[in-house]
């Protein structure tokens, strides 16, 4: 029954690919803002059609961001290296911002492609990106009303576990028993794209997919430095003696 | 399989002693199926034949979420917790005996239920019985699995009675989903095949094996 | 029952700020007694939580073997579990069944089916007959006290955990419990083990033959019966000593 050992530092570690990854978002934005500005207009929906070049690429972020969660959480569970679910945590954390992101350009989206009043379609997409943000919070809920850090992380880990199952879960269920409830899928409209929109719809996926990266190892990165930081104080006031 | 026995036996046997979670199941359950009945007070009875599934549906999760939310609770006192987390072999044996007398006693809650929908609703439950508990119990091995699990979690913290809804919930919306369809299609008479059956099983088998191999990792201290 | 064996190398336990254990090294071999002294926040708790198969260290070497032999069969922590007896502050009971019933569980939870002498004879043991068939919630304190510690034993352990057992207990009681707890510490022929957490003193030099001092999560002595430190007044000193920095004398 050994132990795990403690893993290096991992802010050290993750120094360098942090900086490359930086770099690489730092030169694909301006080429993913040029695409978008000299992509032609929508005939019908005009400037609002170009939310269609932010919304599904939002996507990555959102669902790997929960798939990052779960297997981090599955590693702690099985090794116990508080750096795996530090890792979990970036994961949840930058997720759920992508996922907040997706439920607000898709609604814009929504409005601009149907006129006023149609602020929410349940469509595949859309449907199962809200599921997944309920689960987020539910997942970020647990971690701060569970008491004791060591047994928030592994509760964290059961859920993200379960939740990344539900992804699927809810695909296939919708799925089978959508056609009853959705009219729409916004897949299909967005198949539908006309000339020139090819290009900027690659580059925003590339764009967001190294966007989404960054900030999860610069959270991650920001988690393992807090650790560390509360470690030495920790050891630091251990030291100390008591006042009499 | 011993252990699971045991807590199967344990919890039926404290349950009928005590018989906290059955009342609080049934008398909310009860009160649900009013609280429905004079939120559509002009509506049509063929209307309401419609929306019958989904307010049964309803009302057997959130009745769940009740007696879930209650499952470890003789284990709070004198902190019987630690005796089960001090149980040797695989913890998931636990689970499923906890698994098992919830699913049981969820089931007879919702039998209750269903004789006063009939009745306040006049729908005909005797159309398509068969195939309406084939659903139901399966769609129960899926809330009780994941719900015993969750429950395991949500009473170590506070706020549990808030937590474990908002744990649970999500998880159940593919249960609900499909227990829906298939209710709407057996009280509607049609034969319930393995077709309607297949994703609620598909779904219980999943969640039944998950929570079986994630307890593990519950109930340590 | 067959004798345990435990051994810690340098065991952490330590999650972000808090480090309950910062690398302590033990060793309690078959049918030794010893107490876990310290202050609250010492790290007691966490220790004994380890020693029961209940958490998992985060650093360090914990190892349980299963025979007197110390390169012998390694436990694995479920396998640690089943020889492991537990007695805390609260009872582990279940008010709504009877003294038997609760017996029968805690035995049928270590995987046991004792038989009803078997039953019978423990009952008899903790003065339990009478009540066998009442509900553990019309207990009195006392009879609680004893229905735990017969909970705990009813599997045959050979590790015994007790985890500050006496907190609120007055004087007579206290009394009572100690007795009861030396019994089973010596029975099994002294096959079996004790492990004694407590911040009183007297406690520990009149159950345990060693003493581990723990202080923030590290050991600070460790008196053996024998020694001139091995005694109430020495060891409170030793504890209070302790607590404002100064190294006790091991």
């Amino acid at each position: 029954m050994t132990a795990p050992t403690p893993s290096p530092m991992t802010t050290d570690r993750l120094e360098k690919p942090l900086r490359a990854l930086g770099w690489i978002v730092v030169a694909l934005l301006p080429v993913w803002g040029w695409t978008v500005v000299q992509a032609p207009l929508d005939a019908f929906q005009g400037v609002m059609q170009k939310i269609l070049y932010v919304h599904p690429p939002l996507a990555y972020g959102a669902y790997l961001g929960f798939v990052a969660t779960a297997i981090a959480g599955g590693l702690f569970l099985w090794r116990g290296r508080e750096s795996h679910d530090q890792l979990a945590i970036a994961g949840a954390e930058v997720g759920t911002l992508f996922c907040l992101l997706m439920l607000i350009t898709g609604p814009i989206w929504a409005r601009g492609a149907w006129g006023p009043g149609n602020w929410w379609v349940w469509d595949a997409r859309l449907t199962l990106t809200l599921l997944l943000f309920f689960v987020y919070v539910a997942y970020l809920l647990l971690r701060s009303f569970t008491e004791g850090d060591e047994r928030a992380a592994r509760f964290a880990s059961i859920y993200g576990i379960l939740g990344v199952v539900l992804i699927p879960l809810n695909y296939w269920i919708i799925d089978l028993v959508g056609g009853a409830i959705h009219p729409d899928n916004l897949a299909k409209e967005s198949s539908g794209l006309g000339e020139g929109m090819g290009l900027p719809f690659f580059v925003g996926n590339l764009t967001l997919f190294f966007v989404f990266a960054y900030l999860l190892v610069l959270r991650w990165r920001v988690g393992a430095m807090r650790a560390e930081t509360d470690r030495l104080e920790s050891d630091r006031m251990a030291e100390a003696p008591e006042m009499a | 399989m011993n252990t699971a026995l045991a807590l199967l036996w344990k919890d039926l046997v404290t349950e009928w002693r005590s018989r906290d979670r059955i009342v609080a199941m049934t008398v909310f359950s009860f009160l649900v199926v009013i609280v429905f009945q004079f939120a559509f007070p002009d509506t049509e009875q063929d209307e309401l034949t419609r929306l019958a599934p989904g307010l049964i549906w309803v009302t057997y999760v959130f009745a769940a979420v009740i007696g879930l939310g209650r499952t470890f609770a003789t284990e709070l006192e004198n902190e019987a917790m630690t005796a089960l987390a001090l149980a040797p072999g695989t913890r998931g044996w636990i689970f499923l005996g906890k698994a098992a007398a919830t699913w049981v006693l969820i089931g007879l809650v919702q039998v209750l239920t269903a004789l006063v929908f009939a009745l306040f609703y006049r729908v005909d439950l005797s159309v398509g019985l068969g195939g309406s508990v084939a659903i139901v119990a399966c769609a129960n091995v899926a809330i009780c699995s994941v719900g015993t699990l969750l429950s395991a979690m949500s009473v170590r913290s506070r706020f549990r009675e808030v937590l474990l809804p908002v744990l649970l919930i999500p998880t159940l919306i593919p249960v609900l989903a499909a227990a829906v369809r298939g209710t709407t299609y057996s009280l509607a008479g049609e034969t319930v095949g393995i077709d309607l059956l297949q994703p609620l099983i598909v779904i219980g088998g999943i969640y039944l094996v998950l929570s079986f191999l994630l307890f593990e990792y519950v109930l340590d201290e | 029952m067959s004798p345990v064996r435990l051994r810690g190398e340098g065991v952490e336990k330590r999650y972000g700020r808090v480090a309950a254990l910062r690398g302590i090294d033990f060793e309690i071999a078959p049918g030794e007694s010893v107490a876990i002294l310290g202050a609250n926040g010492a790290g007691k708790s966490s220790l004994l939580k380890i020693l029961a198969g209940l958490s998992r260290p985060s650093g360090g070497r914990f190892d349980a073997s299963g025979s007197e032999d110390p390169d012998g069969s390694a436990l694995r922590r479920d396998l640690l579990r089943a020889r492991v007896g537990y007695v805390g502050h609260a009872t582990l009971l279940y008010g709504e069944l009877t003294a038997r019933e609760n017996l029968v569980f805690a035995a049928r939870l270590h995987g046991q089916r004792p038989t009803r002498d078997a039953l019978d004879a423990v009952l008899e043991e903790f003065a339990l007959a009478d009540v066998a068939e009442r509900r553990a919630d019309t207990f009195s304190r006392g009879m609680a006290q004893r229905l735990a510690i017969a909970r705990a034993v009813v599997h045959a352990p050979s590790l015994l955990l007790l985890d500050e057992p006496f907190t609120g207990l007055d004087e007579a009681s206290g009394e009572r419990l100690q007795s009861r707890l030396e019994a089973q510490r010596d029975d099994a022929g002294g096959a079996r083990s004790l492990v004694l957490v407590t911040h009183d003193p007297r406690r520990a030099v009149a159950l345990a033959d060693r003493a581990i001092l723990l202080h923030r999560g590290s050991v600070r002595a460790t008196p053996a019966r024998g020694d001139a430190a091995f005694d109430a007044e020495a060891l409170r000193e030793a504890l209070v000593a302790v607590a404002r920095g100064a190294e006790a004398a091991a």
